[in-house]
């Protein structure tokens, strides 16, 4: 009785993850030009935003997220461009330098917790953004401007990835590896000791969990993933500077992964999409360009006061809906068929 | 849950355009009654919302005073008709990759024949595309041109470059200010624009006291900035291209801490705030370079902006008396260059339009004959450089002393501008 | 650094330090009671300055009573916050950030719309100003900022001390639960620490509205600075925030001067990290505690 039950659900899985993909390739065709750009943004951040979440995990909420993937982009530029490290090599040398950057803010930021470690990640984050300003590194970061021209993907087999229906592919492919990684890495082992720490640090501690090094692993993973969302940006876009990785930003990814819900996976995917979809589509179409920020922070508070959870609470209470409905009718089907 | 997502967000979009559509139909009513007509669309790629809204907001209210005006004559001739012309405006947030997307709808959905944007960090999203797509952009930022970006321009401000005049007339007309000091935010804007005072207070011969004072553009509280430049005791405090953010402050500061020398800007956007913060007396002979455009001199006969006066009235007249600033007539004079060009071409192709508007390496400047220039600056001769006025404030009211020539300047200085731009690591090929 | 140059830097430094007092005071005391971080409080802050941009420079009223106004307005805002916002979600701290957030954004549109997105102007209630022997000046304008903080704070100090709402405040702030247990109406403290916390931040924006240039997004660079007084100082302690307000003012003003303001941030920054990782509980936050 109970095997072919999951055989179904994994089937039924299955099935959707095929529309998915299928959605998702078929995508960018059904989209407008500009569409196509927001939507290329839009997968970014999803990695963003994902890779934020496995921090979460731990209980820890960084405000230096931003920085950390502009600290990829800069990375993965300056190789780029100043060293012609091939572009594919120098994003992961982004990601990397991203993932060693976190490595060593671990040792200070972890001496803290909770409120102290989100603050002490707020004076990291801005130290760094505030010397890519510095007028002394200039000649290294170029100062309030950033770096300008950086070399774009190169084409590969004809592929031209200024296309953006190109780039999305290839960034839906590096962002699709890169969360079944972040998927695996949560139900691993590892991510369980992560769950853990989160709920029971004490606990884990007693049976002998080294509670700052999971830590600083789900920071140093994050960090890696957070790099290669900015070195994916850094190249298509062309430019970075320091102010595109602001606390604005920043407070875009909390939004996305608090409006979303970090309890699941695909929470924050939930919200950076709906997000996304209202803020770049609908309220531009509208047509209310000065009023957006206004209806995005009444958005904000509209939805953190009705559903504290998230949007990823509605779908199990959609599910159940359509259970009770389908149930319903199935009912209503077996009383008719005595009936007739 | 794909299907219910996708079937979401249909819904979604069908309500925001059956609401668009709404509000598009109660805006643009008037518009529809002429619909027939052929018009022209232009591209308006600025900071709309946020913090840099200022250097945006403005000129667009300012190019729809310049198209009611054209649209009411008929519209901009081009081969045998006459089109009418409708601002697309795209509100870049500043950012670069918000101005790529805009720069794609703005060419590809609404066929637009020319962008005019603000420049600086939103430029390099939008410049790939501008370039595939061969549209013509302008920009208010120089720094903007290297040497591969053929199709931009900076057909009015070609900021700093114009700053050298209001030093050269000071230096004529009170040369017994001997020395000066130089304070500037640390960014795009304030860096070349130091290198530019630099080299014009060396060619006229007045030293600059200390290294230049650069601040984070976040500074708040300037009384300390102002006492460490009175400390040096200067005959000439320069504000170089600081915001009026800046300005208004340390203007403020200065008076309050005791200074009674000269005192030179790039500009003093809202100067009458000045007056009334500090005093006549101490704003008396305060240099800047943007005229307001009621002034007299401006109906000069090498004047190319067409009715500055009339245009300054209604502009007060519609958007407030406090509202006028140093951008709210520069997009509107790229559109007089444009609407030229285009004239000129027979047709609204933007190369058609850029071979036009260079046409003999000269065009008509807002301020008069203006030469097509750059090359050494920025590596290519898309600035257009003529005359610019300096400004000097008397009793109280901005008035233009005079129209000097930049290109003379350049003439007998540019191996001091180089040597200046390129210490700051301003010159095209430095700029990474 | 010229005798008249260190004076005249004094007198910066304690403007400086004061109008931080104002704002970071307000901030310790909402997070103290309430455990939110008030994100929006530099967008108080910058109500206040459209509250005398409205009533002083644009319809006329005298000063002060457009500081008073601003003061009582920008409080009931606070009161709005917490009824709306923070009560709901008492037991959601980090969805009380995210709804100040939300908040802060509305704030800065409205003063968008309202006023236009460029800076305004508020000419000086008066010219007058102090000179010391070596020629540093101290403006009225200046010297109504720190007269405000000395008086406004160690009045709280005396109603924290004194009254039973003080002593409902601290023990709030102290430990919320057992403050429960004492009888102590969580709403009821809650509300005046917010109009409190928010008012200060008011008053502190009203008074230096005619010092800076008034913009919708003049509250970014407060908050910061709130974030690193009241790290330094000790999270929850007000004599903490008071003092670190004065040493931050003093370190970044004379850094400021002598090397560079972006140097001036990281040392601040750097302080606060120092802090957080050899003392979290601020340079004055276990006395407190204790």
């Amino acid at each position: 009785m109970h095997k072919p039950e999951t055989k179904t659900a994994g089937f039924g899985w299955l099935i959707g993850f095929a529309l998915l993909a299928i959605l998702l390739i078929v995508l960018p065709h059904l989209l407008s030009f500009s569409q196509q750009e927001i939507l290329v943004m839009l997968v970014i951040d999803v990695l963003l935003v994902c890779s934020y979440r496995l921090l979460t995990l731990t209980g820890e909420w960084s405000l230096a997220h931003a920085v950390i993937m502009g600290v990829g982009a800069y990375a993965s530029a300056l190789a780029a461009k100043e060293l012609a490290v091939p572009v594919p090599l120098a994003m992961l040398v982004g990601a990397s330098v991203s993932a060693f950057l976190a490595f060593l803010l671990s040792f200070p930021l972890f001496r803290m917790k909770g409120f102290y470690f989100l603050i002490g990640s707020f004076a990291a984050g801005e130290v760094i953004r505030l010397m890519w300003k510095w007028s002394d590194l200039t000649f290294l970061f170029g100062g309030p401007k950033g770096i300008k021209r950086i070399p774009s993907m190169p084409d590969l087999f004809g592929i031209d990835f200024f296309e953006p229906v190109n780039y999305y592919y290839l960034c839906l492919i590096v962002v699709a590896v890169s969360l079944l990684i972040l998927y695996r890495v949560e139900r691993s082992r590892i991510g369980l000791t992560f769950h853990a720490i989160h709920w029971q640090d004490k606990l884990a501690e007693s049976v002998g969990v080294n509670t700052f090094r999971y830590r600083m692993l789900a920071f140093v993973i994050s960090a890696f993933f957070a790099g290669l969302a900015g070195a994916l940006y850094a190249h298509y876009v062309g430019a970075v500077a320091p102010n595109r990785f602001d606390v604005e930003e920043m407070v875009y990814i909390l939004i996305w992964a608090i409006v979303g819900g970090t309890a699941t996976f695909y929470g924050p995917i939930i919200g950076v999409v709906t997000l996304t979809i209202i803020n770049e589509v609908i309220l531009r179409a509208l047509g209310v360009d000065e009023m957006r920020p206004m209806l995005y922070g009444a958005l904000l508070i509209v939805s953190i006061l009705f559903l504290p959870d998230g949007l990823e609470s509605l779908v199990p209470k959609t599910k159940a809906w359509l259970a009770s409905r389908k149930e319903r009718r199935e009912n209503m089907r077996t009383e008719e068929v005595p009936a007739e | 849950m794909t299907k219910l997502s996708k079937g979401g967000m249909d819904r979604r979009q069908f309500l925001s355009t059956t609401a668009a559509a709404a509000l598009l139909a109660s805006v643009s009513m008037p518009k529809i009654a002429f619909g027939a007509e052929k018009t022209v669309k232009i591209g308006f790629l600025a900071p709309l919302t946020g913090e840099v809204a200022a250097w945006g907001k403005p000129g667009l209210d300012g190019c729809h005073i310049w198209a009611d005006w054209i649209n009411a004559d008929g519209g901009v001739k081009v081969g045998d008709e006459m089109l009418k012309v409708e601002f697309v405006p795209y509100d870049d947030e500043y950012d670069p990759s918000k101005a790529r997307a805009g720069a794609v709808k703005l060419i590809k959905e609404e066929d637009v024949k020319f962008i005019m944007m603000l420049g600086g960090d939103p430029w390099p999203g939008a410049s790939q595309v501008a370039e595939r797509e061969e549209m013509l952009v302008s920009t208010l930022l120089p720094s903007d041109l290297t040497p591969d970006t053929e199709m931009l321009l900076a057909p009015c401000e070609v900021h700093p470059i114009y700053n050298v005049t209001g030093v050269e007339w000071l230096a004529e007309n009170k040369p017994d200010l001997k020395t000066a000091v130089i304070c500037a935010q640390d960014d795009a804007l304030g860096k070349p624009s130091v290198a530019t005072y630099l080299a014009a207070f060396e060619a006229a011969g007045i030293e600059v006291l200390d290294e230049p004072i650069f601040f984070d553009p976040a500074t708040t509280d300037f009384a300390p900035i102002m006492s460490k430049m009175l400390a040096l005791k200067p005959d000439i405090i320069c504000l170089d291209t600081c915001y009026a953010d800046y300005v208004h402050p340390l203007t403020e500061q200065a008076f309050q801490q005791g200074y009674k020398g000269q005192m030179i800007s790039c500009t003093a956007d809202f100067y009458q705030k000045m007056v009334e913060k500090t005093s006549k007396e101490f704003m008396e002979g305060f240099i800047f370079q943007f005229p307001d455009f009621d002034d007299p001199k401006l109906n000069e006969p090498h004047v190319n902006f067409k009715k500055p006066n009339d245009f300054y009235q209604e502009y007060l007249k519609r958007y407030g008396a406090g509202e006028w600033s140093a951008v709210s007539w520069e997009y509107a004079s790229i559109m007089d260059l444009w609407a030229d060009a285009a004239t000129k071409a027979g047709t609204t192709e933007p190369t058609d339009v850029l071979a036009a508007m260079k046409e003999g390496g000269v065009g008509k400047h807002a301020f008069g004959e203006a030469d097509w220039w750059g090359e050494k600056l920025f590596g290519i001769n898309n600035a257009l450089v003529g005359l610019w006025p300096v400004v000097a404030i008397q009793d109280g009211k901005a008035k233009i002393q005079d129209f000097k020539s930049i290109p003379d300047w350049w003439d007998q200085h540019s191996d001091l501008l180089i040597k200046h731009m390129k210490a700051l690591g301003q010159m095209y090929y430095q700029r990474t | 650094m010229t005798a008249e140059l260190f004076l005249q830097t004094v007198v910066n430094a304690t403007y400086a330090a004061s109008y931080m007092a104002l704002i970071a005071v307000g901030f310790v005391l909402i997070f103290g009671v309430m455990g939110v971080i008030n994100f929006a409080h530099g967008e108080l802050y910058m109500a206040g300055a459209y509250t005398v941009v409205a009533l002083y420079a644009d319809m006329g009223f005298p000063f002060f009573l457009a500081v008073v106004v601003g003061l009582i307005f920008v409080g009931c805002l606070g009161l709005v916050m917490e009824v709306g916002l923070f009560r709901p979600l008492r037991d959601n701290p980090l969805g009380g950030l995210i709804a100040s957030i939300g908040f802060l954004l509305i704030l800065q549109t409205v003063a968008m719309m309202g006023f236009g997105v460029r800076m305004e102007n508020v000419p000086p209630s008066t010219q007058d100003k102090i000179v010391f022997l070596d020629g540093a000046v101290l403006t009225y304008q200046r010297l109504y900022v720190i007269l405000a903080a000395v008086g406004l704070l160690s009045a709280l100090w005396i109603f924290l001390r004194k009254s039973k709402f003080g002593w409902s405040l601290r023990a709030c702030a102290q430990d919320r639960e057992a403050a429960v247990l004492q009888g102590i109406s969580i709403n009821q403290t809650a509300r005046i620490a917010m109009f409190i916390g928010a008012g200060l931040a008011g008053v502190a924006g009203a008074l230096t509205a005619p010092l800076v240039s008034p913009t919708p997004f003049m509250g970014h660079s407060v908050i910061v600075t709130a974030f690193i007084i009241i790290i330094v100082g000790g999270i929850g302690s007000l004599e903490g925030a008071v003092l670190v307000a004065i040493l931050y003012g003093f370190v970044h003003t004379f850094v400021t001067t002598m090397y560079d303001g972006t140097l001036a941030n990281i040392v601040g920054l750097l302080l606060m990290l120092a802090v957080l990782i050899v003392k979290p509980t601020g340079l004055f936050g276990a006395k407190e505690r204790a």
